[in-house]
């Protein structure tokens, strides 16, 4: 069986892999594979963008997202006459005939990658370039495009035993979703440690982040420009605490849901 | 292989001088393109026949795919040959009747009707001769330098030069360095580079691998600006800078794209003021002695009187953190610590061309004070040097080279000038085209932007004497325009377009946009899809390629390539023969070959079969020049810089002679917020009422004013604002504390606007642009409300500053800016304007060709 893998910390959001599909499938009949898609509005793969923090502690984090291609499709459940199918090499097909009319495939899918065409009366989603592997072509569009190789596509056993921490995105609890992902970005804390005496950042300070319990949850140390990244944060509300030697301790309130920045932050000498 | 697909090669670079990038496989079926896909090396050839280079250092490798790093530009194309915008016939523009009233005045208002290319031919053929005999040949300007497809036989620009030239010449447009403006006219008085300014590049990515500890990506954007002439070999070098554990420190306005994902650090600058931070850095250094003394004893000259001047002695004000600081918006103690950092470990300078520094008023002087910074910690040491990221080629390529760099210009087409006795630098056209009978135009340099540094010091005019056959100009010829949304003040191209006396303006493009609604006649050109050329790959950074780029498809409608559609012209004026050099096109791709360096490693004949030749990386390329500047490092004496003095000069030793009393370019360089030529900055009282600097750099979903039109990229959130009236609007990021400030949402219909005009936009409230700044991609098609006045599309070049860098410097200034925002009133712009809100849109495309014709006409 065949999967898809994502890693996320190689996407720099060049939507190769949007354009690419829509290259491939936008005006080209590929029946019975898949019918054409239409020009815009529909994305058989979508690079999703986010914005974390605020100037000037920002990344941006893209996510491309595509059909899970899963072990059990909710699609394939609600689908009549066997519209739905999954081929030996585990790429599940909306069968662009059998499936005319079929709009529950739109609302059963729970990732949202199943769309409705409403000029072909037809839900279309991504084929993983079906009609090209049988052709003998090694990879999808999508994947040879990407020039970061932050798209893979591999046997899924492979992808389970080289890369560990890959995971889908989501899982509805029935469906076995197949398309994989790696090191995604989560939220950080981040701010800016200065002396405003001196006007001069504070380097080597430990910002500790404690949740609501007062647990540990996690710390970094200021670098050459006084900064602190605290990584792979979950989102909750913390406290930050800021220690410097020679200096008051200071303590913030932080609520993550995104990445934070706490901004610079003036700390106050001992005397 | 699908049955009855053929694939052919196509390079889908835009450098369009005859040196292509970006080479890609072009599947066609039934007489269409299928799709655009990655040229696989190892397809015809076997993977060890390009002896494929490979570096290895801390525990890293870094190597080249098997295929080429194509941007979405190249997988989009498809989209813009097929575009609902494309010019299919010969156009001429009902109001301009050459045996009548001309009507200059309606130029891009009145509408266009569909001719026979009978008709047009004979036309511009009767009005090169009519005005040859009334004013003499130099009456025509050639506007056709720069923005195009990449097509060696069929142009662009250099075929209706070879008409002229054969019809007794022409004024030429001179393109000024317009991507390098500031390396050009500052850093090449620092230390002689040529012809850009910019460092040699020699194996910098060996030695950036094995010493580098710290890139300063200052203003450039590798995952944006190197798109269009290098694919995304860079955004995988940024990748393996990561694995090497290189910090990256992104030195900026704006978050850009690259900055957005590789960022260790972004330190938000104002735009345009540079200077006064970099002033600063020096300062640090000096104070606390972090700089190399003995480097800067043995290969400058001229530090002593930098230094005085970095610590206040000549105008009593220390270039301190805190001088610095609320200049450019840097705090105190970032500038400190950034001089540090950068002290304490090996560090590079990144440099992708474009960039709000190298394209701003005085930009000649922060990319000088960047050359005596990286002197200051001994440039041309391992690890410290300027890094290119993009348009490699020669040694302006850090990468291991190939054997031979092929080289097509002997047929090429993209770069035919000789340069004619009258010329006018392109920024100064306008002023060229309105000169008041008697007047002359005087600057200096930009002869032509690569030309040596000595052009600088001469003095040149415009019009050159009667004598010598000059005088002003009546016609003017453009090819691939896009004047007004990518120089300087659009708008006053625009009005020059209209004065009375220009009698004939003819245009050949591809598609109907920007400055092809100010033409008398327009020649529909087609796309390098629709012709068979011969192409190459210089600049993508894997393996160099000559492509056999045979035809896809048949040409769309009645159009034709540059080379055949000035062809048509030469045949009504008895000079095909001549204009075509007595060859046919076969043989012109055939003669380019043969003298393009590998046809010693490759025949023709194989070449053809294949389709493609990638040239094998050089045998021994890690040791056979020395790195970047290190020789000059090693023995400054024995390797020379091209300065005077043969050293880095803190004090230009030439412009000391040639311009000593220069306020604006003074021989070393100074913090000039504003002066006589330009006032734009934050400290000049205008910006009381315009109090934003605009950034605008190279976009990130078009290639200048090329792809506008693209569905696929227009739905994309960053490309396009849906405004609440269905237009897609270009976005115009804010920061959420200016946005809030002004009671500014998020999609709200904005209008930037200064004394120059106003351009509407969407607004895009971000924390990727600083406070006190905005930030809109360039090049918007045009879509004006007024013409000349107000545009909706979001063209912001026509509101850039008309003037030039500086009093002896004619670049341009088209980022860094002022303007002021506010929330546009459509409601009165539409009572007032209501044909400009009711022209043909299509909400995926945008505007169609149907809103320029006449009913019916398409």
């Amino acid at each position: 069986m065949k999967a898809f893998l994502i890693d996320l910390a190689r996407c720099n959001g060049c939507h190769n892999c949007q354009i690419v599909c829509k290259d491939e499938h936008v005006d080209n009949d590929w029946a019975p594979y898949a019918a054409p898609q239409p020009d815009t509005g529909q994305f058989w793969i979508k690079v999703n963008e986010r914005v974390h923090g605020s100037t000037p502690k920002v990344r941006v984090a893209y996510t491309p997202v595509l059909c899970n291609h899963c072990a059990h499709p909710a699609c394939a459940e609600v689908a009549r006459d066997g519209a739905v199918y999954q081929r030996e090499d585990g790429l599940v097909i909306i069968d662009p005939i059998k499936a005319k009319g079929q709009r529950a495939l739109v609302d059963a899918c729970p990732y949202g990658a199943v769309y409705w065409n409403d000029e072909l009366d037809l839900p279309q989603k991504c084929t993983g370039c079906a009609h090209l592997l049988d052709e003998g072509w090694e990879v999808p569009r999508c994947v040879e495009a990407c020039a970061t190789d932050a798209l893979q596509f591999l046997e899924e056993d492979d992808i389970r035993e080289r890369f560990p921490d890959a995971a889908p995105l989501g899982d509805c609890g029935s469906c076995g979703p197949r398309t994989y992902y790696r090191r995604a970005k989560k939220p950080f804390v981040a701010g800016t440690l200065f002396d405003p005496a001196c006007q001069e950042v504070i380097v080597g300070a430990r910002a500790t982040l404690l949740d609501e319990e007062g647990v540990f949850a996690g710390e970094a140390l200021t670098d050459g420009f006084g900064d602190f990244w605290i990584e792979n944060v979950d989102e909750e509300t913390y406290a930050l605490r800021l220690e410097a030697e020679g200096y008051e301790q200071r303590e913030e309130h932080v609520v993550v849901t995104d990445g934070v920045n706490v901004g610079d932050l003036p700390l106050t000498r001992t005397n | 292989m699908e049955e009855g697909v053929k694939t052919c090669f196509k390079n889908t670079g835009f450098c369009n001088f005859t040196w292509g990038s970006n080479a890609a496989e072009v599947d066609v079926k039934d007489g269409k393109i299928l799709r655009i896909r990655p040229l696989r090396f190892d397809k015809a050839y076997e993977r060890a026949d390009l002896n494929p280079w490979r570096i290895e250092a801390r525990g890293t490798v870094f190597e080249p795919k098997m295929c080429s790093l194509l941007p979405p530009y190249t997988y989009a194309y498809k989209k813009r040959v097929y575009s609902p915008n494309r010019i299919l016939y010969p156009l001429k523009r009902v109001d301009w009747d050459p045996r009548g009233d001309r009507h200059p005045e309606t130029r891009g208002t009145s509408k266009f009707e569909r001719i026979s290319w009978d008709e047009a031919t004979d036309l511009i053929a009767a009005e090169l001769l009519r005005i040859r005999e009334e004013y003499g040949p130099y009456a025509v300007l050639v506007q056709g330098d720069g923005h195009g497809e990449t097509k060696v036989v069929h142009g662009p620009h250099g075929c209706q030069t070879k008409l002229l030239e054969l019809m007794g010449g022409y004024t030429l447009q001179a393109r000024n360095p317009d991507s390098w403006e500031g390396w050009y006219w500052g850093s090449k008085h620092a230390w002689g580079f040529e012809a850009l300014g910019q460092s040699p590049q020699n194996n910098l990515w060996l030695d950036v691998a094995e010493y580098t500890d710290l890139i300063l990506f200052w203003g450039s954007d590798p995952e944006t600006t190197s798109w269009g002439w290098s694919g995304l070999m860079a955004s995988r070098t940024c990748y393996w800078f990561e694995e090497l554990g290189i910090k990256s420190v992104y030195i900026c306005p704006d978050l850009n794209y690259a900055a957005a994902i590789h960022a260790d650090k972004w330190i938000p600058v104002l735009p345009g003021t540079d200077a006064a931070l970099q002033l600063a850095l020096a300062y640090v250094w000096l104070d606390e002695g972090l700089y190399d003394q003995e480097y800067v004893r043995t290969h400058t000259v001229g530090f002593d009187e930098f230094a005085a001047y970095v610590r206040g002695d000549e105008d009593g004000e220390p270039k301190s953190p805190a001088w610095a600081a609320p200049k450019c918006g840097v705090p105190e103690y970032t500038i400190k610590a950034l001089a540090r950092e950068w002290a304490k470990m090996p560090t590079a300078i990144a440099r992708g061309n474009g960039g709000g520094m190298a394209r701003s008023s005085y930009s000649h002087e922060p990319a000088r004070l960047e050359v005596y910074l990286l002197a200051m910690q001994a440039v041309g040491a391992p690890g410290r040097c300027q890094l290119k990221m993009g348009e490699w080629n020669g040694d302006k390529f850090p990468g291991p080279r190939p054997a031979v760099d092929p080289n097509l210009s002997a047929a090429g087409r993209g770069w035919h000038f000789s340069v004619p006795p009258q010329f006018v630098p392109k920024t100064l056209v306008p002023e060229a085209l309105t000169l008041p009978e008697g007047e002359q135009l005087t600057w200096y340099g930009t002869t032509l932007f690569p030309w040596p540094k000595e052009d600088q010091f001469v003095e040149h005019h415009f019009p050159i004497t009667s004598e010598e056959g000059g005088g002003p100009i009546h016609m003017v010829w453009t090819d691939s325009p896009c004047w007004t949304t990518c120089w300087n003040n659009g708008n006053a191209l625009v009005e020059a377009l209209r004065d009375p006396r220009i009698e004939t303006v003819v245009a050949q493009h591809i598609w109907m946009e920007n400055d092809c609604l100010m033409a008398d006649i327009i020649l529909p050109i087609n796309t390098k899809f629709e012709e068979r050329d011969i192409g190459n790959d210089v600049f993508s950074g894997q393996f160099a390629s000559v492509l056999y780029e045979d035809q896809c498809i048949e040409p769309l409608g009645e159009s034709k390539s540059d080379w055949e559609a000035v062809g048509e012209v030469a045949k009504k004026l008895g000079l095909y023969d001549a204009y075509v050099e007595g060859k046919s096109l076969d043989e012109w791709m055939e003669y380019a070959f043969a003298t393009s360096g590998v046809q010693e490693l490759v025949s023709y004949d194989e070449l053809r079969e294949k389709g493609y030749y990638p040239v094998p990386t050089r045998e021994g390329w890690w040791a056979d020049t020395p790195r970047g500047m290190r020789a000059f490092y090693e023995d400054p004496e024995n390797n020379p810089l091209d300065t005077p003095s043969g050293k880095i000069e803190f004090v230009s030793e030439n412009l000391k002679t040639v311009f000593p009393d220069d306020e604006e370019r003074p021989p070393l360089p100074h913090w000039i917020p504003f002066g006589k030529t330009q006032q734009e900055s934050l400290l000049h009282e205008r910006a009381r009422a315009y109090p934003f600097l605009l950034v605008s750099n190279h976009p990130r979903w078009r290639l200048h004013a090329e792809l506008d039109d693209v569905t696929w990229f227009r739905e994309i959130d960053t490309c396009k604002v849906v405004g609440p009236d269905g237009y897609r609007y270009e976005p115009v990021w804010i920061n959420p504390v200016d946005a809030e400030r002004l009671g500014i949402a998020h999609g709200d219909v904005v209008a930037l606007s200064n004394e120059r005009g106003v351009v509407l936009g969407g607004a895009y409230v971000t924390p990727r642009i600083m406070p006190g700044a905005l930030y809109q991609d360039h090049g918007a098609r045009l879509d004006p409300i007024e013409l000349g006045v107000v545009d909706r599309g979001g063209a912001n070049n026509l509101i850039c500053p008309s003037s030039v860098i500086s009093e002896h410097c004619a670049g341009e200034v088209t980022s860094s800016f002022l303007v002021t925002i506010g929330k546009a009133d459509l409601e009165t712009l539409r009572s007032e304007h209501p044909e400009a809100f009711e022209r043909p849109y299509d909400k995926d495309a945008g505007l169609l060709i149907d809103a320029w014709m006449t009913e019916g006409e398409m």
